[in-house]
């Protein structure tokens, strides 16, 4: 009796989730962006009945999700190389006006909460005994830039020694230094804003960085609502997501971006957009 | 009967959903590749000694399960199945943590043995996951072993370890040996706890699940494919050699 009674209570609070008659996208991401699409879904199911189901990840891992599966409406990679790649792919369309940049990333390194082993430069990363963790620069947008970052200043050598794991997403390349595993990050300016009270930021010399990043998203070739699909692109492009970028520690334009990085790249801005 | 047939037809269309995918020569050049030659390397060793250890471990640990009582006996035997459902990510990350939040931990990883994104990580993860699993799976050949041998061995004057030794042990020889087997089978496949302690770090920490998940996050069907076919292979080696050996010296019953 007592077990019909909790099946029955069981099967009523697992229901919604299975019921498929709700109007739904599926958004492929770079996890760089999770914590203003989570609230921002959030605020676009509730307002026009559209279920928004994110698959977060690696940005190349979840590109490859998408290809193998051949499904997914709208992908947003945490930086334009990907999005580049999934042109080539033919999973997205990048002719003007597909695409939407959402917010700027610039890279940084990402210390424990109060830099116990005071690393103030990038220079600092090589130092013998320093334990560094960078995303895995074939999947992961932050560890693409890492590495670049690194190897345009003549540091990938000597750092690559002090590399001790490569993460398989944005937030585990976070999460690397948030839980205390290593002693320094490569890693988005943002990742300060997720966990303030377990890491700190150390800007990286603006003349060193390169190229920013910025997140982008256009409508796959796989949309089976392209429709909703588009809205919910716009809705992030409102300044009401506008301000939930802000809100997150996003540079929400390239100027704020650039105040870190005057002389960095902004690439393929023009052909994009 | 159906029930079997439902089986049988599930890992014969696994199989074959892996060998559609794949051509003789990719599979041959994935095979030979650096990347995959160092992951079955490297998952061989790790493996096998992970399941030395946890059989050192475990088999006078179940001996003792079986035959002892003593107080606390139910709750150890409750503590000790705990891994066994605990799903082998949490296992990985409570290593994680505690190697890198405590002081004990941090102590250990830093002046002794480096576990945390290192090979021997690989080895402790493996070890954590199928050391439990070998104790539950070793306590009932105990528990099938009459006593008796062990009181009358005792009686004519062998020591306890010397009647473990030269009576329990042969006698329990089959099941050790099964026990040994299913629980290096459950290392080679291990992914959970390894990747969350070691990391998934090529040509360092890159055992064949790895490399399996690796390849598929990067869409290298082939690779991945290759990699099934080759863990495929693997089981059934092990299958076969432990029937042969099984089957060699055999007591009749």
């Amino acid at each position: 009796m007592l077990g019909v009674v909790l099946g029955v209570l069981l099967v009523a609070r697992v229901a919604p989730f299975l019921s498929s008659t709700q109007e739904k996208i599926t958004v492929f991401a770079g996890a760089a962006s999770a914590p203003v699409l989570e609230e921002a879904s959030r605020i676009f199911e509730a307002r026009y009945g559209v279920k928004v189901e994110l698959r977060l990840g690696g940005s190349g891992s979840v590109l490859s999700a998408m290809k193998i599966s051949k499904t997914g409406d709208i992908f947003i990679p945490g930086s334009p190389e990907y999005l580049l790649q999934a042109a080539r792919l033919g999973i997205v369309n990048i002719t003007s006006g597909g695409v939407r940049v959402l917010a700027y990333l610039v890279p940084a390194i990402i210390v424990q909460k109060g830099n116990p082993k005071n690393i103030t430069s990038l220079e600092d990363l090589a130092r013998p005994g320093i334990r560094v963790g960078i995303g895995d620069p074939k999947s992961v947008c932050v560890g693409l830039y890492a590495k670049d970052l690194l190897e345009r200043n003549g540091l990938w050598e000597n750092v690559s020694r002090n590399i001790v794991v490569y993460a398989q997403s944005c937030d585990a390349t976070a999460a690397l230094i948030s839980t205390g595993a290593v002693d320094a990050i490569i890693g988005w300016h943002v990742f300060q804003a997720w966990t303030p009270d377990k890491v700190d930021i150390v800007w990286i010399t603006a003349s060193k960085i390169p190229r920013i990043a910025y997140i982008a998203g256009a409508v796959s070739a796989f949309a089976k609502n392209k429709h909703s699909a588009e809205r919910f692109l716009n809705f992030l492009t409102s300044n009401e997501a506008q301000a939930l970028w802000i809100k997150h520690g996003y540079f929400a334009t390239a100027q704020d971006a650039k105040a870190h990085a005057p002389d960095a790249e902004i690439p393929y801005l023009e052909d994009l957009v | 009967m159906a029930s079997l047939a439902f089986l049988a037809l599930f890992i014969f269309v696994v199989i074959l959903a892996g060998t559609i995918f794949l051509d003789p020569s990719t599979l041959i050049s994935a095979f030979f590749s650096d990347e995959i030659q160092f992951a079955i390397v490297l998952t061989l060793i790790t493996a096998t000694i992970a399941t030395v250890v946890a059989l050192i471990v475990s088999i006078p640990a179940a001996y003792v399960l079986s035959r002892s009582s003593f107080p606390g006996k139910d709750f150890v035997d409750a503590l000790i199945n705990i891994p066994i459902a605990l799903p082998p990510v949490a296992l990985g990350t409570a290593l994680l943590i505690f190697f890198t939040n405590t002081p004990v931990g941090i102590f250990i990883d830093n002046s002794i043995v480096k576990f945390v994104f290192e090979p021997p990580g690989i080895i402790l993860a493996q070890f954590s996951v199928i050391s439990v699993l070998a104790v539950r799976l070793m306590k009932p050949v105990f528990d099938g072993i009459d006593s008796r041998y062990e009181k009358i061995a005792r009686t004519l004057g062998h020591g306890e370890l010397d009647c473990f030794v030269r009576v329990t042990l042969p006698m329990a020889r089959d099941g050790v040996f099964a026990a040994g087997v299913l629980a290096w089978s459950r290392a080679m496949g291990e992914f959970g706890a390894t990747v969350t302690l070691a990391g998934a770090t090529r040509f360092k920490t890159e055992t064949l699940p790895i490399a399996m998940f690796l390849n598929l996050s990067l869409a290298n069907l082939e690779n991945a494919m290759a990699i099934i076919l080759i863990l495929l292979a693997l089981a059934v080696s092990v299958l076969l050699v432990s029937r042969k050996i099984a089957y060699r010296g055999a007591i009749p019953s």
